[in-house]
């Protein structure tokens, strides 16, 4: 199996990220190579624990953006309701979502660093 | 052809990849991973034709180089396509409010990406096109109209010139009439705003005063070419050159526009009268001479003054000067001889600036 297919079982949408990266495999794979080095998922609730609500938003929102484009998508779903959340001053309900998105996280991680 | 040239912002790598696919074959691509490098990419590329804006960046984000456009009158030249991860609609508007040209939303839809920036890179071009052809066509016109004057101008100066001729003397004497008339106007526009003269007016009274002396045409040889003093009944022959003027003018009346046409005829009629009444053939007084007419009263009686004559010979540039200031040589408006006093250094180097000046223009 490959880097691909098993994102793809993790909930990637895979097929609609190849299509925004014109069909190119190998590039996709060399951007989600990057992807690891990105993920900080901690830093976001560092931000949030020490009251750096702005931070927190910019950090997530970047992520955001990022995983959408990748179609990562359940890790893109969790950011997004954690950026909304977060805007919403709703701060406890962000940090749940963000505690139920790291296992995901450490998944796609795992997944992708066996590749490297 | 230079190839066009794409800019794309944003901080994150990923995107940048993604957007460079998209357009990396037709287009030139730059990229700038914040604000403060969009701006320099900006001054530094003449040819770009769009850009693709993220709003969150880190040193200067989206809107800032909105504003940096903004200040410099780039929004109307080169669109922008602001991409947002945002979902909420509020940047969208204040993004519309700037003047951008799109709003696309992460994560992208390369198809509709690519179309939507065809699309406004081809508007504003067409945008862009027509204004250059509107342009092109302005000037076009107006060099149209700018030949159509100076055809204009020659028309009525080689009338003018016959009949100058006939009184054997040169065409010289038309062309400096028309330098005198426009410094004298110079000075009145500048100093006496009273007047209400604009710069198209000036142009237009000097083109008029060429045809100051068309009536002569219908005084005989025998009074027009006399080599002496004319008696008193030949003077009032000679005095009807004003009206026989008028009256050649009238049978163009509607040929003409309207405001030409008058400084032609006021000129023509008016250019004998005095300040104080006694000048023909109407007799005006003061200010209901008509100042285009006063204006070349002087520089006709200047000229006159200065060049030889058959039944005179030339008067120093100072000693003419001296003879209209004391009103030896028919009675002025003050403010026209303070204009003519102003005018003085100009009328006295004519001989050298004609030849520095073309006067068909």
């Amino acid at each position: 199996m490959s880097m691909v297919d098993e994102l793809k079982e993790l909930g990637a949408n895979v097929d609609e990220a190849m299509q925004r990266f014109m069909n190119n495999a190998a590039l996709y794979e060399k951007m989600l190579k990057k992807l690891p080095n990105m993920m900080k998922g901690t830093q976001v609730m560092e931000a949030i624990e020490a009251g750096n609500i702005d931070g927190a938003i910019e950090i997530a929102h970047t992520l955001k953006g990022v995983l959408g484009n990748l179609s990562i998508t359940p890790l893109y779903e969790a950011y997004t309701d954690i950026v909304a959340l977060l805007r919403q001053n709703d701060t406890e309900k962000a940090k749940s979502v963000l505690e139920g998105s790291f296992p995901v996280e450490e998944k796609v991680v795992a997944c992708i660093e066996k590749y490297q | 052809m230079l190839k066009q040239q794409i800019l794309i912002v944003d901080d994150e790598e990923i995107n940048r990849v993604i957007l460079r696919g998209l357009f990396e074959e037709e287009y030139e691509i730059l990229e700038a991973e914040n604000g403060q490098v969009a701006t320099v990419q900006i001054e530094n590329n003449s040819n770009i034709a769009l850009i693709l804006l993220d709003v969150v960046m880190p040193v200067m984000d989206g809107f800032w180089v909105l504003e940096y456009m903004k200040t410099h009158d780039l929004l109307e030249k080169i669109p922008v396509i602001l991409i947002t991860g945002e979902t909420i609609l509020d940047s969208d508007d204040q993004a519309y409010a700037y003047g951008v040209a799109d709003v696309m939303h992460k994560p992208f839809y390369p198809h509709i990406v690519r179309r939507r920036a065809k699309n406004i890179i081809e508007l504003y071009q067409n945008k862009y096109y027509m204004q250059e052809r509107l342009k092109e066509q302005e000037e076009a016109i107006r060099a149209q109209e700018k030949k159509l004057r100076e055809g204009n101008e020659f028309m009525i100066d080689a009338l003018s010139s016959v009949v100058e001729f006939r009184s054997l003397e040169t065409g010289e004497h038309i062309r400096r009439i028309k330098y005198f008339t426009r410094i004298l106007l110079k000075y009145l526009m500048k100093y006496f705003p009273k007047y209400g003269i604009t710069p198209a007016q000036v142009d237009e009274i000097a083109r008029a005063s060429a045809l100051h002396d068309i009536g002569k045409i219908g005084i005989p040889d025998a009074i027009l070419l006399k080599p002496a003093r004319l008696t008193p009944e030949e003077f009032e022959i000679m005095k009807t050159h004003t009206t026989i003027g008028c009256d050649i003018l009238e049978k163009f009346r509607d040929k003409q526009d309207n405001e030409f046409y008058r400084y032609c005829y006021e000129i023509c009629r008016y250019h004998h009268e005095r300040w104080d009444g006694n000048g023909y053939p109407d007799h005006l007084v003061g200010e209901e001479i008509p100042i285009s007419a006063h204006i070349v009263a002087v520089a006709d009686v200047y000229d006159a003054l200065v060049s030889p004559r058959v039944y005179k010979s030339i008067y120093a540039n100072n000693i003419a000067y001296d003879m209209i200031m004391n009103g030896e040589c028919g009675q002025f408006s003050p403010d026209v001889l303070e204009c003519f006093a102003l005018a003085k250094e100009d009328f006295f180097n004519i001989v050298e600036v004609i030849k520095m000046f073309d006067f068909s223009s």
